[in-house]
């Protein structure tokens, strides 16, 4: 990417550079914090409730409390991937946190509804909520199968 | 609709304030003000980008091509629109207005915002990795990859109507 926007020779790459310094130097400081603070989150909750609840072997219902947890965590990606990382160091399992992520990217309770609502209206947004619904779930099963699969031939 | 979020707010203002005492709900309030004026202008940002681009966008090619996307080929081209839209939500939302508009059937909508949230790829360079790591970020990637469709081809067959209000003018536009 850096030598297309070079090869613009229209000042693209400096700009874009520029640009992603400023976003860093802004983001940056929050990223350490909220990954500081999400490991102490979930160090809080102490570390076999995670296992017994999102752990390897909690199968379906790692799969549904992750996809719950990430339709109601409301908070940006910063916030939200801290806590997925942290969930992981703490022995969460694939497909609890595929839900997870899953689940947040598509609801987003926070800012995107309040972008979504204005700009789309409550019936559409209400339609998307639907469709999409059964997707962390689906996704959380997907890699609960690719894993079964994955470790049976393995063995 | 407005009055009943308007009166969910006033409610929870209310627990707040019953429950937590004054000072909680002072930075409470706060703390929301400062939501809002950060929300308010990149909300009018992001609607501003929508109109101009409705005026500026070639209608009749967009139309033409947006012919093409009925069935799952058209969810397959939402789903790869999604994944290259670059910029976070002041990018897809305003797209979506216009190709709603440019009459987009709302399986295609969804694909779209579906897949722009999942596989989008600035979000997965900027978040994914370094967060969860190539292993974990790729597989997440190849699962999530039919989902748009899935999500687009659930949102034709919902049975109930839904409109959505055109941004130039008042009226609703019957998906």
């Amino acid at each position: 990417m850096s030598c297309f926007a070079i090869s613009r020779r229209d000042g693209s790459f400096h700009l874009g550079l520029l640009y992603a310094v400023e976003q860093f130097i802004k983001i940056a400081p929050r990223m350490v914090v909220a990954l500081i603070a999400a490991s102490f989150m979930v160090k809080l909750v102490p570390t076999d409730i995670i296992g017994r609840f999102l752990g390897d072997n909690s199968g379906f219902t790692g799969i549904f409390i992750g996809s719950v947890a990430g339709l109601i965590v409301p908070a940006g990606p910063v916030i939200s991937f801290a806590i997925a990382a942290a969930l992981a160091a703490q022995g969460a399992s694939v497909p609890a946190l595929v839900a997870f992520i899953t689940a947040w990217s598509l609801f987003s309770a926070h800012r995107i509804m309040l972008f979504e609502i204005p700009l789309l209206g409550p019936a559409f947004v209400r339609m998307r909520m639907l469709s999409v619904m059964l997707l962390p779930v689906l996704a959380g099963t997907l890699a609960l199968i690719i894993n079964e699969v994955l470790s049976r031939t393995r063995l | 609709m407005f009055w009943g979020f308007a009166a969910f707010a006033a409610l929870m203002a209310a627990l707040c304030y019953g429950v937590l005492g004054t000072e909680a709900f002072n930075s409470a309030v706060a703390r929301d003000l400062q939501m809002i004026t950060d929300l308010l202008p990149r909300i009018a940002a992001a609607q501003v980008v929508a109109g101009l681009a409705w005026f500026m966008l070639p209608r009749d090619r967009l139309s033409r091509m947006l012919k093409k996307t009925g069935g799952r080929r058209g969810l397959a081209m939402a789903t790869v629109a999604g994944i290259i839209t670059p910029g976070g939500p002041m990018a897809a939302f305003p797209f979506t207005v216009i190709i709603a508009n440019a009459g987009a059937d709302r399986g295609v909508l969804v694909a779209y915002l579906a897949s722009w949230a999942l596989l989008g790829m600035q979000r997965i360079i900027v978040w994914d990795l370094p967060f969860m790591g190539a292993e974990f970020s790729t597989l997440r990637f190849l699962i999530s990859l039919p989902m748009p469709i899935v999500a687009g081809m659930i949102a034709r067959r919902l049975p109930f109507s839904v409109s959505l209000e055109k941004i130039t003018s008042g009226e609703s536009l019957r998906q």
